[in-house]
């Protein structure tokens, strides 16, 4: 269980990736979604995907992450090749049992649908394999900053959640510790009706809830003690800095988006 | 083998950049009825090898013996087993759920099944060996209790299981000298006269020093030293070097000896070094 609960899925490294300013890694991020969309062409696609697939290897994350990043889409790339096999006319027919038949315009734009979406996974993901939840939150804190001109207090809901995502590796370790401990008890967490094992969950929520709460208490005197204020001005210890190294990383990012328009692939 | 491990090794998230070794090629063999201590600083490994014993955590390799056999055979047996093994995590009183010190005890003997007139019977008993069997008590919230006796009260829930072997993680932690002192007045009642067999975690030996029977000492997920306790504790300089301090009276004692008064090191009570000392300066002046 602790497997899955590598939050962020965050794998700490030295790559050009790594490195990258949060805000800039999430604009890129955003560019190259948007291409993707843009893109027409198979060949088009194909050459995203081995972009991505040497970014990878750049960043140095070892393979079983990218297919185990690839796994939640299983199904729904499925679900699409069906609908698409199956009610999509045009084309040769390429196979056909009684009222079924399955046409080549189906497959083509079927398998296009489905390498896009392996595409958009993989470039999404990859920022969030290199970039830690924190600077995550960071960088989408200043694209959310336009909206405190709306009233909307974005620097406080920045911090609830950079102290959200703090908390939930701790919370995880704190509920396995405790069904462990009402294990040893004798505690059933598995079998009987849904009903039972919700009432079996209140050895677990109980204390989960009182620790959340005493932390939360603990944290808010020890920020206090600090001197943190809602809405005084707060500096960083980590500053964020775009260097000619992020500019240029964006500039490429660029030119590669012109070049695909231009030659339409 | 009565209870212990073969070449134990456990590692956290194997098979990621995050994974870390905590147990490495554990061997110890703990005897029943005796009072066991697992030595060492904190982070090396004691919480672990401690969920191991109870088949909490399953091995990375190695094996986890209980009465000759191995606990991980069977998931039907590790049930059985966590009735004569009873675990008291670190910190137990967090643990907490219930509304009163009787339902927090009878969870476990709930758990196992028994009538409320057993359950009953079970709790009660569980409280009047910690000493919490005054009036009124046990219809009290767990949270209004004393540090101290909530710590009894999280024992007594794994007592009311009515285990064999009674394992406890750092049962000191965040207790105060009476705290201290009521804790371990019930470990050495169970184990002397009850005969349990007992097994604790800590890194601080004043108490505890003075009831061991056998140690087994960890360091970076490995053993250090295994063996009877008064061996252990005259490898004074191999202890001081993890980190961990011998009793005060055991450090007395070592300076008299090195000051040219004959006594025996292997003191861990204050009576004990009373006693020896007295007899020492009788032999000098005769």
């Amino acid at each position: 269980m602790t497997r899955s609960i590598t939050l962020g899925q965050y794998i700490p490294g030295e790559s050009i990736l790594h490195r990258l300013n949060p805000r800039l890694k999430l604009l890129t991020l955003v560019l190259i979604l948007i291409m993707l969309f843009f893109l027409e062409t198979f060949s088009g696609l194909i050459a995203a995907l081995g972009l991505a697939l040497a970014l990878y290897a750049l960043a140095r994350v070892p393979f079983s992450y990218l297919l185990r990043g690839l796994r939640p889409i299983l199904y729904i790339a499925l679900f699409a090749l069906i609908i698409y096999f199956f009610f999509t006319s045009g084309g040769v027919v390429l196979f056909r049992i009684g009222f079924i038949t399955i046409e080549s315009e189906g497959v083509e734009q079927g398998l296009f649908i489905v390498t896009r979406l392996v595409a958009l996974v993989l470039f999404s993901l990859l920022v969030t394999l290199t970039t830690t939840p924190l600077s995550l939150t960071h960088g989408m804190g200043f694209f959310l900053k336009p909206l405190r001109y709306a009233g909307l207090p974005t620097e406080e809901v920045a911090m609830i959640m950079a102290v959200a995502l703090r908390f939930i590796p701790t919370l995880m370790e704190e509920s396995q510790r405790l069904m462990r401990a009402q294990l040893a008890r004798g505690a059933d967490f598995e079998t009987g009706s849904f009903f039972h094992r919700a009432r079996n969950m209140v050895p677990l929520v109980v204390p989960l809830f009182v620790s959340a709460f005493r932390r939360a208490d603990e944290l808010a005197l020890a920020m206090e003690a600090r001197g943190f204020r809602i809405g005084a001005k707060r500096t960083r210890m980590h500053r964020d800095i775009i260097t000619g190294q992020d500019l240029a990383a964006l500039f490429l990012v660029l030119a590669l988006i012109a070049l695909a328009l231009t030659y339409n692939l | 083998m009565f209870i212990g491990t073969e070449q134990l090794t456990h590692t956290y998230m194997p098979g990621t950049p995050f994974s870390t070794t905590a147990l490495q090629d554990i061997t110890f063999n703990f005897r029943q009825g005796e009072f066991n201590l697992i030595l060492g600083p904190s982070g090396s490994g004691k919480s672990t090898l401690i969920q191991h014993l109870n088949g909490l955590l399953k091995p990375t390799a190695g094996r986890v013996i209980f009465e000759g056999k191995n606990i991980g055979d069977n998931k039907k047996g590790l049930l059985y087993l966590r009735r004569r093994i009873g675990l008291v995590f670190q910190m137990p009183e967090e643990q907490f759920f219930s509304e009163t010190v009787f339902d927090e005890v009878a969870f476990a003997p709930r758990n196992q099944g028994l009538t409320e007139d057993e359950v009953k019977k079970r709790v009660v008993e569980a409280l009047s060996k910690t000493g919490l069997d005054l009036p009124g008590l046990s219809e009290r919230h767990p949270f209004q209790l004393s540090a101290g006796q909530k710590r009894l009260v999280a024992i007594a829930a794994v007592l009311s299981i009515n285990p064999e072997v009674l394992i406890l993680d750092e049962p000191t932690v965040a207790l105060d000298k009476s705290g201290r002192k009521s804790l371990f007045d019930l470990l050495t009642e169970l184990n002397r006269k009850e005969g349990l067999t007992v097994i604790i975690s800590t890194h601080h030996l004043d108490e505890a020093a003075a009831l061991a029977d056998r140690v087994l000492v960890l360091n970076q997920g490995k053993v250090v030293m295994s063996g009877p306790a008064d061996e252990i504790f005259g490898r004074r300089e191999q202890i001081y070097s993890l980190g961990l301090a011998l009793p005060p009276v055991t450090e007395i004692m070592h300076a008299l000896n090195e000051k040219g008064l004959t006594v025996k090191t292997a003191v861990y009570t204050l009576q004990e070094g009373r006693r020896e000392i007295i007899n020492a300066l009788r032999r000098d002046r005769s």
